[in-house]
């Protein structure tokens, strides 16, 4: 079946090999393919160290590709842009700014006079539940509310397209399921595109409209997912534990 | 300063034990010090502590040679002040530079390498010659002593800025510029400081050692007049003025450093 939407975020053929310090070449990405419909929550899921994070970074623009292309909206992408935001899988709040003070960085950067980009941060500090920390500074915040506020400043730079990182692979198991269904309630009030990796299969059917199978180094793409569950997802509905058995069968055929 | 009073206060009410071992720390080496002075008696002169406490607080209103020791120390401090500022300013932004340029690093990283052995007080001869009796020659003294520290540190701050956070902003739009001022300075700020702190301190000691060798006024001449005129007790007085400023100039800066890194804090 073919997802609905204009595609917003295309990529052809791309790849990204390394050069090891012996002086050979290693390839983490080998030939990818595919798009990224608008509004879709799309999951990147692969085992741990299989170049999820080489292939965001091609995608943010923050890397350059070894073969192939990545287009979005009909232009090619060769740096960073506003337009795609990153959440990353470990903090990357400036420790020097107060949750206020970095929500409003996006803003800032692009010129928006204070008054306004006071609001628009304010508001994601609400949506993300942070209202009340705005003055907190990074490390007075536990991880949850870290990521909360690196959601918040993803989302105030007003991108098209948000990359996340795994990014909640650093907490424990019972902050994680809390930020996984406060991550659906942000975005289905404020839908965006969402490119989210994770190598938790129940995250990423928990969150996804769309998951991507990815395989090992060099990784490529083996199979492709409808998620077509009613949303807010149960964790033991049998539908999600089927899907669930079936994609991990095919990660692993020995189970 | 009230509120830096009022928690320091709370400090060491918090910490009685602290304080109690503080005076007996001090009240061992006044006894000491007292011992000493009466054994002396007829041989080496060892001032009694009262007696230098004394001529301690009468300078504040009788003047040592042509000034009273607040002016003196006033005079030691506003060299140190325009070396230090001056060098900080240039050592941040050199050190910095060579921080994000590799290139910038590899041309001006081995004169620094040529220089940086030579002590400050081994400068003071040429000093003298470059720039007469005068203030300047310790001013440029002090320069050298600060700069280092702070062109080095500024230099370790920007280079270990996290690149995720250079991404973080350009992903939100920061141009080349505002990641400069925004993220890297911030960054490198704790460093910066690091360095400034020990610039002060090492100012100080260069300074007085200036003012030992030539001098008319400041608190390294105190002690150099004091000794040639076999003055012992003006001797220590100088040199309790020294301590006591030295102390100052690094609470000072602690200070500033914990208002301004206040983010830079392991919380709990």
């Amino acid at each position: 079946m073919e997802p609905a939407g204009n595609i917003i975020l295309r990529c052809e053929h791309l790849s990204r090999s390394f050069t090891t310090p012996s002086g050979t070449d290693y390839r983490v990405l080998g030939d990818v393919s595919f798009d990224v419909r608008e509004n879709e929550f799309l999951v990147l899921f692969g085992p741990g160290q299989c170049g999820k994070t080489t292939l965001l970074n091609l995608l943010a623009g923050l890397d350059q590709p070894t073969g192939g292309f990545v287009e979005m909206q009909g232009e090619p992408v060769h740096a960073p842009s506003p337009s795609r935001g990153v959440v990353y899988q470990t903090t990357s709040l400036f420790p020097w700014l107060t949750v206020m003070g970095n929500v409003e960085f996006g803003p800032a950067s692009r010129g928006i006079p204070k008054a306004e980009r006071r609001k628009q941060a304010q508001y994601f500090i609400d949506l993300v539940g942070l209202k009340g920390f705005e003055k907190s500074y990074p490390n007075q915040l536990s991880g949850g509310m870290q990521q909360r506020a690196g959601i918040a400043r993803a989302y105030c730079s007003d991108p098209s397209v948000l990359l996340m990182d795994e990014p909640f692979g650093h907490l424990d198991a019972q902050t994680r399921y809390m930020m996984e269904q406060e991550l659906e309630r942000i975005w289905r009030a404020e839908k965006r595109t969402v490119l989210f990796v994770t190598n938790n299969i129940e995250e990423a059917l928990y969150l996804a409209d769309r998951i991507i199978l990815l395989t090992n180094c060099p990784s490529v793409i083996c199979k492709e997912y409808m998620v077509n569950l009613p949303r807010p997802r149960n964790y033991v509905d049998p539908a999600f534990l089927q899907l669930r058995k079936e994609i991990t069968r095919e990660m692993d055929p020995t189970q | 300063m009230q509120r830096i009073g009022k928690t320091v206060w709370k400090r060491l009410k918090a910490n009685r034990q602290t304080l109690l071992w503080i005076v007996i720390s001090f009240a061992t080496l006044l006894i000491a010090w007292q011992v000493a002075s009466m054994l002396s008696q007829g041989r080496v002169q060892i001032p009694a502590p009262l007696e230098v406490f004394e001529a301690f607080f009468r300078s504040m209103t009788v003047p040592i040679g042509k000034n009273t020791i607040l002016e003196h120390a006033g005079i030691s401090l506003w060299r140190v002040l325009l070396g230090f500022v001056v060098a900080s300013v240039i050592g941040m932004a050199i050190g910095i530079l060579m921080g994000v340029s590799p290139k910038a690093h590899a041309v001006i990283n081995p004169l620094f390498e040529f220089v940086r052995p030579i002590p400050p007080i081994a400068w003071i001869p040429l000093s003298i010659l470059w720039f007469g009796l005068g203030s300047s020659n310790k001013i440029f003294i002090i320069f050298l002593a600060s700069f280092t520290y702070v062109t080095i540190n500024s230099y370790e701050g920007a280079r270990n800025v996290d690149p995720k956070l250079i991404g973080a902003a350009r992903m939100l739009g920061a141009s080349r510029r505002r990641v400069f001022t925004h993220v890297i300075f911030p960054s490198s700020v704790p460093y910066i400081f690091a360095g400034l702190q020990i610039a002060l301190s090492v100012s100080w000691a260069a300074e007085v050692a200036a003012e030992i060798i030539y001098s008319q006024n400041g608190v390294g001449w105190i002690i150099t007049m004091g000794m040639n005129n076999g003055n012992i007790t003006q001797i220590m007085v100088g040199m309790i003025a020294i301590g006591v400023i030295g102390y100052l100039l690094s609470t000072l800066m602690r200070v500033v450093e914990g208002r301004l890194c206040r983010w830079n804090r392991q919380e709990t």
